[in-house]
């Protein structure tokens, strides 16, 4: 869809994720954005034949590399075809596709180089121990980083053509997230934080692979080793 | 001087670990770099002079400033040992970044070869 002749492109990095993949993909259609790219991260499901179907670009990563190598994978991809916006959410259907407009709008109205959908602006529904555990992530993230976000774990995210043409990411995992508040940080890019709407359901709270206790360990570790090695 | 048989061990295990780096050096095998077999001299030729010379160990207490000789030896292997750490998880880090690029180049080649 191009809106005020802007090319946007949605990103959605994906792994097992056969059960809800035509379901996001259709919802997120259906409010108008039809330039779809669906990284399948080695999936050790039907996910990348799934989304095939669908008629969206589909790429594969052979083997499984991370939810940051696969977003970097899309945004690389959107830049060879010569995207103006990008779009990153969840291929889980947590995110709502009508928030994809609240996101853009200020980058179309060039008030700002990077969206970040923030879940804690208004959380709403969110479990307290998600709360908690995305409140640790962004003091965590503030004090290696430099940036206080409401929101550094967030995966529902906008970029303009400069921000995604700065940003340069090494993170192949969830630290991925948070690599890029420093990346924003240290261009100087210019940001918002827009509250969004997660849904929750008993299929993504389900998801092994999701951030847990020791992910977020895992996280954190590989944030300090980045800033040391 | 009479030598233990811990002594004698310790010296030609090092001995066959440095000739096998020099050898591997001066035949130029893949990998092999000066830094490399220096490190490998530094770490058993110092294995090999704390096993044949025990006194070496107060010199060396000395030099660092720490009291006790042993102390002093195993405050040096845990620093080595360190140094070794980091050195083989930036390796790993950065095996595990190429190893992301070469499969987002895999999986971009059909629109890489477009443009």
């Amino acid at each position: 869809m191009e809106k005020q002749n802007k090319k946007i492109y949605i990103i959605l990095p994906a792994y097992n994720e056969e059960k809800v993949i035509t379901e996001v993909i259709t919802e997120i259609q259906k409010v108008g954005y039809q330039n779809i790219i669906l990284v399948d991260d080695g999936s050790s499901d039907q996910t990348f034949k799934v989304a095939k179907k669908t008629g969206v670009l589909v790429f594969r990563h052979k083997i499984n590399r991370g939810k940051g190598a696969t977003t970097k994978t899309g945004i690389e991809a959107s830049k060879l075809l010569s995207a103006d916006i990008i779009v990153t959410m969840d291929a889980d259907g947590q995110h709502n596709p009508q928030d994809i407009i609240k996101l853009i709008k200020p980058l179309i109205e060039n008030k700002c180089d990077v969206v970040l959908g923030s879940r804690l602006i208004n959380p709403k529904g969110m479990p307290w121990y998600k709360i908690l555990h995305n409140k640790i992530g962004n003091l965590i993230t503030w004090y290696l980083y430099g940036l206080w976000v409401t929101d550094s774990q967030s995966g529902f995210r906008a970029y303009s053509k400069k921000a995604f043409t700065l940003i340069n990411t090494l993170g192949d995992r969830y630290e991925y997230d948070s690599e890029v508040i420093h990346e924003v940080y240290k261009y100087k890019l210019r940001y918002k934080e827009i509250p969004i709407q997660v849904r929750y359901t008993k299929y993504s709270m389900g998801k092994i692979q999701k951030q847990g206790f020791f992910n977020g360990v895992q996280t954190v570790y590989k944030m300090i080793w980045n800033l040391i090695s | 001087m009479t030598f233990h048989l811990y002594q004698i061990l310790v010296s030609l295990i090092a001995f066959a670990m440095i000739y096998q780096g020099i050898k591997k050096y001066i035949q130029r095998k893949k990998g092999q770099t000066f830094l490399k077999l220096s490190v490998r001299i530094a770490v058993w030729g110092s294995m090999a002079l704390i096993a044949v010379f025990p006194k070496f160990t107060v010199f060396l207490a000395h030099i660092i400033g720490i009291e006790g000789n042993i102390n002093a030896v195993i405050l040096t292997g845990f620093i080595l040992i360190f140094l070794m750490i980091f050195k083989l998880l930036s390796a790993i880090e950065k095996l595990e970044q190429n190893i992301s690029e070469l499969t987002r180049k895999d999986s971009l080649k059909e629109i890489s070869n477009k443009k």
